[in-house]
Protein backbone atom coordinates (compact mmCIF):
# COMPACT_ATOMS: atom_id res chain seq x y z
CA UNK A 1 0.00 0.00 0.00
CA UNK A 2 3.19 2.07 0.87
CA UNK A 3 3.85 1.46 -2.59
CA UNK A 4 0.69 2.35 -4.28
CA UNK A 5 0.20 5.59 -2.46
CA UNK A 6 3.78 6.84 -3.41
CA UNK A 7 6.35 5.75 -5.50
CA UNK A 8 3.88 4.11 -7.84
CA UNK A 9 1.04 6.58 -7.26
CA UNK A 10 0.97 7.49 -11.11
CA UNK A 11 0.65 4.06 -12.47
CA UNK A 12 -1.54 1.17 -12.60
CA UNK A 13 -0.56 -0.97 -10.41
CA UNK A 14 -2.02 -4.90 -9.89
CA UNK A 15 -1.66 -6.46 -6.88
CA UNK A 16 -2.44 -10.43 -6.27
CA UNK A 17 -2.84 -11.51 -2.97
CA UNK A 18 -3.53 -14.36 -0.41
CA UNK A 19 -6.17 -13.96 1.80
CA UNK A 20 -5.50 -12.74 5.18
CA UNK A 21 -5.84 -16.24 6.23
CA UNK A 22 -8.20 -18.93 4.37
CA UNK A 23 -7.13 -20.28 0.84
CA UNK A 24 -8.46 -17.53 -1.39
CA UNK A 25 -7.07 -15.26 -3.37
CA UNK A 26 -7.68 -11.68 -4.03
CA UNK A 27 -6.76 -9.33 -6.91
CA UNK A 28 -6.86 -5.74 -6.73
CA UNK A 29 -6.17 -3.18 -9.22
CA UNK A 30 -4.93 0.47 -8.64
CA UNK A 31 -4.76 3.21 -11.31
CA UNK A 32 -2.97 6.40 -9.85
CA UNK A 33 -3.04 5.69 -6.21
CA UNK A 34 -6.91 4.95 -6.43
CA UNK A 35 -8.79 1.42 -6.34
CA UNK A 36 -9.89 0.68 -10.03
CA UNK A 37 -11.19 -2.72 -9.21
CA UNK A 38 -11.54 -5.49 -6.31
CA UNK A 39 -11.85 -9.21 -6.82
CA UNK A 40 -13.94 -10.85 -5.24
CA UNK A 41 -16.36 -7.36 -4.81
CA UNK A 42 -16.25 -7.95 -0.85
CA UNK A 43 -12.65 -7.44 -0.27
CA UNK A 44 -12.36 -4.62 2.58
CA UNK A 45 -9.00 -2.93 1.81
CA UNK A 46 -7.37 -0.90 4.69
CA UNK A 47 -5.29 1.79 3.69
CA UNK A 48 -3.16 4.20 6.18
CA UNK A 49 -1.05 3.47 8.57
CA UNK A 50 0.27 5.11 11.81
CA UNK B 1 49.33 -57.24 16.25
CA UNK B 2 49.71 -56.89 12.69
CA UNK B 3 46.10 -57.74 11.93
CA UNK B 4 44.77 -54.95 14.48
CA UNK B 5 46.88 -52.36 12.59
CA UNK B 6 45.17 -53.75 8.84
CA UNK B 7 42.09 -53.35 10.94
CA UNK B 8 42.37 -49.56 11.92
CA UNK B 9 43.83 -49.10 8.23
CA UNK B 10 40.79 -50.49 6.68
CA UNK B 11 38.37 -48.79 9.08
CA UNK B 12 39.81 -45.47 8.44
CA UNK B 13 39.79 -45.99 5.25
CA UNK B 14 35.96 -46.62 4.76
CA UNK B 15 35.41 -43.87 7.03
CA UNK B 16 37.25 -41.93 4.15
CA UNK B 17 35.50 -43.44 1.52
CA UNK B 18 32.13 -42.61 3.65
CA UNK B 19 33.23 -39.09 4.09
CA UNK B 20 33.70 -38.76 0.40
CA UNK B 21 31.09 -40.01 -0.79
CA UNK B 22 28.74 -37.59 1.72
CA UNK B 23 30.41 -34.72 0.62
CA UNK B 24 29.87 -35.36 -3.53
CA UNK B 25 26.14 -35.71 -2.73
CA UNK B 26 25.64 -33.02 -0.71
CA UNK B 27 28.01 -31.12 -3.53
CA UNK B 28 25.42 -32.51 -6.30
CA UNK B 29 22.46 -31.40 -4.44
CA UNK B 30 24.10 -28.04 -3.80
CA UNK B 31 25.03 -27.17 -7.35
CA UNK B 32 22.94 -25.02 -9.60
CA UNK B 33 23.09 -25.24 -13.09
CA UNK B 34 23.87 -22.04 -15.19
CA UNK B 35 20.43 -20.74 -15.84
CA UNK B 36 19.49 -21.77 -12.30
CA UNK B 37 22.29 -19.28 -11.51
CA UNK B 38 20.70 -16.87 -13.33
CA UNK B 39 17.44 -16.69 -11.45
CA UNK B 40 19.70 -16.67 -8.33
CA UNK B 41 21.77 -13.52 -10.06
CA UNK B 42 18.18 -12.09 -10.58
CA UNK B 43 16.64 -12.72 -7.36
CA UNK B 44 19.90 -11.38 -5.31
CA UNK B 45 20.07 -7.73 -7.48
CA UNK B 46 15.73 -7.86 -6.70
CA UNK B 47 15.35 -8.44 -3.20
CA UNK B 48 15.21 -5.04 -1.43
CA UNK B 49 14.13 -2.98 -3.65
CA UNK B 50 10.68 -1.11 -3.20
CA UNK B 51 10.61 -4.05 -0.56
CA UNK B 52 10.66 -6.87 -2.96
CA UNK B 53 10.86 -10.25 -1.75
CA UNK B 54 10.48 -11.92 -4.83
CA UNK B 55 9.82 -15.36 -5.33
CA UNK B 56 11.82 -17.97 -7.41
CA UNK B 57 8.57 -18.49 -9.87
CA UNK B 58 8.39 -15.01 -10.94
CA UNK B 59 11.96 -14.65 -11.63
CA UNK B 60 12.08 -17.41 -13.62
CA UNK B 61 9.43 -15.59 -15.57
CA UNK B 62 11.71 -12.28 -15.52
CA UNK B 63 14.66 -14.27 -16.88
CA UNK B 64 12.47 -16.55 -19.32
CA UNK B 65 14.18 -19.34 -17.70
CA UNK B 66 11.26 -22.83 -18.33
CA UNK B 67 9.06 -23.01 -15.12
CA UNK B 68 9.59 -26.48 -13.75
CA UNK B 69 8.98 -27.90 -10.62
CA UNK B 70 12.17 -29.56 -10.49
CA UNK B 71 13.99 -25.64 -11.49
CA UNK B 72 12.27 -24.29 -9.02
CA UNK B 73 12.96 -26.77 -6.63
CA UNK B 74 16.45 -26.99 -7.23
CA UNK B 75 17.07 -23.18 -6.44
CA UNK B 76 14.64 -23.27 -3.65
CA UNK B 77 16.61 -25.61 -1.51
CA UNK B 78 19.97 -23.83 -2.77
CA UNK B 79 18.10 -21.00 -1.11
CA UNK B 80 16.64 -22.76 1.72
CA UNK B 81 20.51 -24.02 2.31
CA UNK B 82 22.51 -20.09 2.21
CA UNK B 83 21.02 -18.17 4.18
CA UNK B 84 24.35 -16.09 4.23
CA UNK B 85 23.07 -15.01 0.67
CA UNK B 86 21.17 -12.26 1.52
CA UNK B 87 19.66 -10.34 4.32
CA UNK B 88 16.05 -10.93 2.59
CA UNK B 89 16.51 -14.79 3.33
CA UNK B 90 17.13 -14.31 6.71
CA UNK B 91 14.57 -12.05 7.34
CA UNK B 92 11.87 -13.19 6.00
CA UNK B 93 12.70 -16.61 5.47
CA UNK B 94 13.72 -19.36 2.61
CA UNK B 95 9.77 -20.13 2.35
CA UNK B 96 8.28 -16.85 1.08
CA UNK B 97 10.79 -16.86 -1.33
CA UNK B 98 10.85 -20.31 -2.95
CA UNK B 99 6.88 -21.59 -2.44
CA UNK B 100 4.78 -20.64 -5.51
CA UNK B 101 1.21 -19.32 -4.28
CA UNK B 102 -0.76 -22.61 -4.96
CA UNK B 103 2.25 -24.13 -3.01
CA UNK B 104 1.48 -21.61 -0.10
CA UNK B 105 -2.04 -21.60 -0.42
CA UNK B 106 -2.28 -25.64 -0.35
CA UNK B 107 0.13 -25.51 2.99
CA UNK B 108 -2.60 -23.03 4.24
CA UNK B 109 -5.37 -25.79 3.97
CA UNK B 110 -3.52 -28.14 5.37
CA UNK B 111 -2.60 -26.11 8.47
CA UNK B 112 -5.55 -24.11 9.24
CA UNK B 113 -7.80 -28.23 9.35
CA UNK B 114 -4.56 -29.20 11.45
CA UNK B 115 -5.03 -26.51 13.59
CA UNK B 116 -8.67 -26.41 13.74
CA UNK B 117 -9.06 -29.92 14.42
CA UNK B 118 -10.36 -30.75 11.14
CA UNK B 119 -9.94 -33.56 9.08
CA UNK B 120 -7.12 -33.09 6.64
CA UNK B 121 -8.84 -32.04 3.15
CA UNK B 122 -8.61 -34.76 0.07
CA UNK B 123 -6.77 -33.47 -2.66
CA UNK B 124 -9.82 -32.90 -4.45
CA UNK B 125 -11.23 -30.50 -1.85
CA UNK B 126 -7.52 -29.11 -1.81
CA UNK B 127 -8.03 -28.43 -5.60
CA UNK B 128 -11.11 -26.69 -5.24
CA UNK B 129 -10.27 -24.88 -2.55
CA UNK B 130 -7.16 -23.05 -4.21
CA UNK B 131 -8.57 -23.28 -7.83
CA UNK B 132 -6.66 -26.04 -9.24
CA UNK B 133 -6.87 -29.14 -10.86
CA UNK B 134 -6.03 -32.16 -9.13
CA UNK B 135 -2.48 -32.94 -10.92
CA UNK B 136 -1.21 -29.60 -9.72
CA UNK B 137 -2.39 -29.68 -6.04
CA UNK B 138 -0.62 -33.66 -6.16
CA UNK B 139 2.42 -31.99 -7.49
CA UNK B 140 2.32 -29.42 -5.02
CA UNK B 141 2.24 -31.40 -2.06
CA UNK B 142 5.30 -33.40 -3.21
CA UNK B 143 7.05 -30.30 -3.55
CA UNK B 144 5.71 -29.17 0.25
CA UNK B 145 6.43 -32.83 1.32
CA UNK B 146 10.16 -32.23 -0.79
CA UNK B 147 10.67 -29.29 1.44
CA UNK B 148 9.81 -30.96 4.33
CA UNK B 149 6.72 -28.51 5.24
CA UNK B 150 4.46 -31.61 5.03
CA UNK B 151 4.93 -35.28 5.94
CA UNK B 152 3.11 -37.61 4.60
CA UNK B 153 0.80 -40.11 7.18
CA UNK B 154 -1.87 -41.68 5.11
CA UNK B 155 -3.76 -42.54 8.67
CA UNK B 156 -4.91 -38.78 8.56
CA UNK B 157 -6.67 -39.34 5.69
CA UNK B 158 -7.91 -37.21 3.09
CA UNK B 159 -4.55 -35.98 1.16
CA UNK B 160 -3.13 -37.85 3.87
CA UNK B 161 -0.65 -35.51 4.84
CA UNK B 162 0.48 -33.90 8.96
CA UNK B 163 2.24 -30.66 8.39
CA UNK B 164 5.37 -30.60 10.04
CA UNK B 165 4.88 -29.26 13.97
CA UNK B 166 7.59 -25.80 13.23
CA UNK B 167 5.22 -24.81 10.28
CA UNK B 168 1.65 -25.43 12.31
CA UNK B 169 2.81 -23.36 15.35
CA UNK B 170 3.89 -20.16 12.98
CA UNK B 171 2.56 -17.53 13.71
CA UNK B 172 0.74 -15.34 12.16
CA UNK B 173 1.90 -17.88 8.82
CA UNK B 174 3.94 -15.55 7.71
CA UNK B 175 5.62 -17.46 4.96
CA UNK B 176 2.26 -18.91 3.64
CA UNK B 177 1.11 -15.59 2.01
CA UNK B 178 2.06 -13.64 -0.80
CA UNK B 179 1.60 -10.05 -2.35
CA UNK B 180 2.76 -10.30 -5.68
CA UNK B 181 2.94 -6.68 -7.23
CA UNK B 182 2.81 -6.34 -11.12
CA UNK B 183 2.97 -2.47 -12.61
CA UNK B 184 2.30 -1.45 -15.88
CA UNK B 185 5.67 -2.37 -17.71
CA UNK B 186 5.47 -5.30 -16.62
CA UNK B 187 7.63 -5.93 -13.44
CA UNK B 188 6.35 -8.09 -11.12
CA UNK B 189 7.53 -8.77 -7.59
CA UNK B 190 7.00 -9.99 -4.20
CA UNK B 191 6.30 -7.61 -0.96
CA UNK B 192 5.98 -8.83 2.47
Amino acid sequence: MLLVSSKFSNEKVVIDDSSPEGTSRIHVAFEKGKLASADPASTILFMGGG
Amino acid sequence: MLQRTICRHVLIALTLAVTIAGQATADAKDKLKADDQRVLTYLLGDWGKDYSVTSVDIALRAVRVKDTDETRFRIGSYIKAHPELHEVIRRWGWVTLALTPDEKLIARALVNAERDGKPTPSIGEIAKAIGIAEDQAKRSLSILERYEIIRRNPSRGGAGFNVITRYLKWEPRLDFLFHQVTLADGRQFNTN
